[in-house]
């Protein structure tokens, strides 16, 4: 009885651990993301729903009167046919209007073109563009209890995000390295892996040649900075010795008790844990993504990927929108920025049916840009760092030399 | 271990000799300035100055750039209204007869087309004011550090085709500048408040120490300023914000809070902006531009600041969770295999009983 007891405790602490740690992986953050939105614009619609048909029977009431006052105090009280006159007067009226006009769509009228402003995708690119702090701010809450809501949901959605965006990012920025190994370094390629472990023994003769002529002090501290754009070399050279075996291991497997035997490696070296499982097939795979943690990509790629997704959402939401490409252009920088200045919104200019596909793929653009932004950011991180270890190897080599 | 501080020194003497060690006096003093200067402008004054620089050099740069263009919205407004007030004119003349029914009702529909118009060229960034008076310099200010902080209200915007890029250039560039502010001034803050907050600490310990004496009490404790301090310290500083600014803008509490949080949130909307109001004067709205770029240039910081602590307050709670939760399911595994050798045992002399 209690081991059958204890059996359905284990699973059920199994079940919960394994809920968290699915809520905390990529997906289910995604998920929460989403699920926190839709939430968000439900509840808005509900908030600003009714404030809005108030504006709009408040502004077809505006215009009645000024059109009462132009009879009453324009038409009757000059009552004479005078064009001059009567036009000056006109104008003064209409200069009123005017200034009301605008006090109103500064306020959130929409000039009552389209039906309902908070309709649900409305209401959703707006919880969207509150949490990722974008904020274009053609929809903002004009009661209260909305503003204060949007308080509260900014304060627990802004965490939310930068959980999603940190894990995304970091996700993004580990296939990414794989992609780029595998297409530019060519480390899938047969035979590859046998010459590149050649050039690594040439390295290493160089460095311990190097070494030899080195206090041990200067040893330490330039082993650990030493890292080139393609290849690292391991941090110290005693096992690297052991190296040669491990290449072997990759590209062709070996026994299982020898590669027991071996020592924990440092990190980045260590072996891949799929390789520790089993089998012949996966052995050259996992020998490429575990190189291709180690490797750095340059930063101009990560420029250009930027480039390249700024570059195909101004031609997507040109064609929607009619805008040029520099305004579309710009709008994709100041979304991706997070600037969010709101003097182009999508789907504000063309009322066609499209608009709802349109919300629905901007608020997709704008997850997929923002966790984009975070890996290239992850990426140039890693880089400048390594730049700057490069640099400070640089100028201990030039300290080192005493001419 | 005492290997370390002989490296430092000895790098550091390396350093100060540097490549050109057969160099004159003065090179070597330049070289030294130099350093001194690159080091100085990675501390938190450099890099607050930078950052004041920067803004500066971006609001001359924008004013420079949008005073200049002639606004067409300007004229377009002018065009229609004359054509409105025409059009009534005719209406008037037409009609010739004092109809009041027939009359309200083409004038409406007149008016319907002009509000029409006016509403579109609000959108697109009419709001009644020539570039002249947008773009001041306080308000080029306040425009370029909407930029780089990405808060971006939107309540002016550039309208030329070259300020647009150079606001997507400017911003390239400024947003790591105020990266590095960021994390800098969180830094510098977050130590200030954490010597602050443990200098209050001890003191009123010893106090307690005094007061119950014979108990030992454990000094060496690491001691991590909770989260709550951080919150009340962001809750006073909005409810600073708050006041001030409607004070002096005449908004209600709500409306101040809510551009607090929005603007220290880095959303904003925009649809409050100190010193943007329409029937506002220009000239009146030039030092509270000014002063809400030092609030929310300060407020930054201090969001900064509350992130650092929150961050190792969090990373702490967590790791005291995770050893209470491993403490607890050592103690319930230990439980249970007890119980479950117990019973072991009763089967055992059972079935022996039953033997």
């Amino acid at each position: 009885m209690p081991r059958r007891k204890r059996r359905l405790a284990s699973r059920i602490r199994a079940y919960i651990r394994g809920l968290l740690s699915f809520l905390f992986s990529n997906v289910g953050v995604i998920v929460l993301v989403v699920a926190y939105t839709i939430a968000g614009a439900f509840m808005f619609q509900a908030i600003e729903g009714e404030s809005e048909m108030e504006r709009m029977t408040h502004m077809a009431l505006e215009r009645n009167n000024t059109a009462e006052n132009l009879w009453q105090n324009v038409t009757l009280a000059l009552n004479l046919f005078n064009e001059t006159a009567m036009k000056e007067r006109i104008t003064i009226e209409l200069i009123h209007y005017q200034k009301k006009i605008v006090f109103a769509v500064r306020h959130g009228w929409d000039g009552g073109r389209s039906s309902r402003q908070w309709s649900f995708s409305s209401a959703f690119l707006y919880s969207l563009t509150v949490i990722t702090t974008i904020g274009y701010g053609h929809l903002s809450p004009r009661t209260n209890w909305g503003k204060v809501v949007t308080i509260l949901y900014t304060l627990l959605g802004m965490p939310l995000f930068l959980l999603y965006l940190t894990n995304l990012g970091e996700l993004l920025a580990r296939w990414f390295k794989c992609i780029y190994a595998l297409v530019c370094h060519c480390r899938g390629c047969p035979g590859f892996t046998k010459r590149r472990a050649a050039r690594f023994r040439q390295q290493l003769d160089i460095s311990d040649a190097e070494s030899i002529e080195r206090p041990p002090h200067w040893k330490s501290g330039y082993l650990d900075s030493d890292c080139t754009p393609e290849y690292r070399i391991p941090p110290n050279a005693r096992d690297f010795q052991r190296r040669p075996d491990y290449f072997r291991s990759a590209s062709m497997p070996q026994p299982w008790e020898r590669r027991e035997a071996l020592p924990a490696q440092p990190r980045g070296w260590s072996e891949p844990l799929a390789f520790r499982t089993d089998s012949e097939g996966t052995s050259e795979f996992s020998y490429v993504t575990f190189d291709a943690q180690t490797i750095t990509v340059p930063i101009s790629v990560c420029v250009c990927i930027m480039v390249g997704y700024i570059i195909f959402g101004s031609m997507l939401f040109g064609m929607w929108e009619n805008w040029d490409q520099l305004d579309g252009a710009y709008f994709c920088f100041i979304s991706l920025s997070s600037i969010g200045f709101g003097d182009f919104v999508p789907g504000e200019r063309v009322y066609t049916p499209r608009i709802e596909t349109s919300f629905i793929a901007c608020s997709m653009y704008l997850m997929l840009g923002m966790a984009l932004v975070a890996m290239c950011f992850n990426l140039m991180q890693e880089q400048v760092i390594h730049y700057f270890a490069g640099l400070k190897r640089v100028l201990k080599r030039v300290s080192r030399c005493k001419r | 271990m005492d290997r370390q501080p002989v490296n430092a020194s000895y790098h550091g003497s390396m350093r100060s000799r540097d490549s050109s060690s057969t160099g004159s006096d003065a090179r070597e003093k330049i070289k030294d300035c130099f350093r001194k200067f690159v080091a100085f402008m990675f501390t938190q004054v450099g890099v607050g100055a930078l950052v004041v620089c920067y803004a500066i050099l971006g609001a001359a740069s924008f004013m420079h750039i949008e005073k200049d263009n002639p606004d067409e919205q300007l004229q377009h407004v002018r065009k229609w209204r004359q054509s409105c007030a025409e059009e009534l004119w005719n209406i008037t003349v037409a009609n010739n007869i004092f109809n009041e029914t027939s009359w309200v009702l083409k004038v409406d529909k007149v008016l319907k087309v002009f509000q029409n118009n006016i509403t579109a060229a609000v959108h697109t960034g009419y709001n009644g004011r020539s570039p002249e008076d947008i773009w001041s310099f306080p308000a080029a200010l306040m425009y370029s550090l909407s930029v780089f902080t990405m808060i971006g209200y939107g309540n002016i915007i550039p309208k030329t085709i070259w300020g647009k890029i150079v606001t997507i250039a400017y911003a390239c560039f400024g947003i790591p500048i105020y990266i590095l502010y960021f994390c800098n001034m969180g830094k510098v803050l977050a130590q200030t408040f954490k010597w602050l907050y443990i200098t209050a600490h001890e003191c009123s310990r010893r106090d307690d120490a005094v007061f119950e004496e014979g108990e030992i009490i454990p000094v060496k404790r690491k001691i991590t300023v909770p989260s709550t301090a951080c919150l009340w310290v962001i809750s006073f500083y909005i409810l600073t914000g708050t006041i001030m600014f409607g004070a002096w803008e005449k908004w209600n509490y709500l409306d101040s809070t809510y551009f607090c949080v929005i603007s220290l949130c880095k959303i904003g909307f925009g649809d409050f902006v100190p010193g943007a109001n329409i029937s506002d004067s220009a000239g009146g709205s030039h030092l509270k531009l000014v002063i809400n770029f030092i609030y929310v240039l300060l407020g930054m910081g201090l969001v900064a600041m509350c992130y650092n602590l929150m961050c190792e307050d969090v990373r702490v709670k967590v790791r005291e969770l995770k050893e209470d939760l491993k403490n607890c399911l050592d103690d319930i595994t230990l439980k249970i295999t007890v119980c479950m050798n117990d019973t072991k045992h009763f089967h055992q002399k059972q079935s022996r009983h039953v033997k």
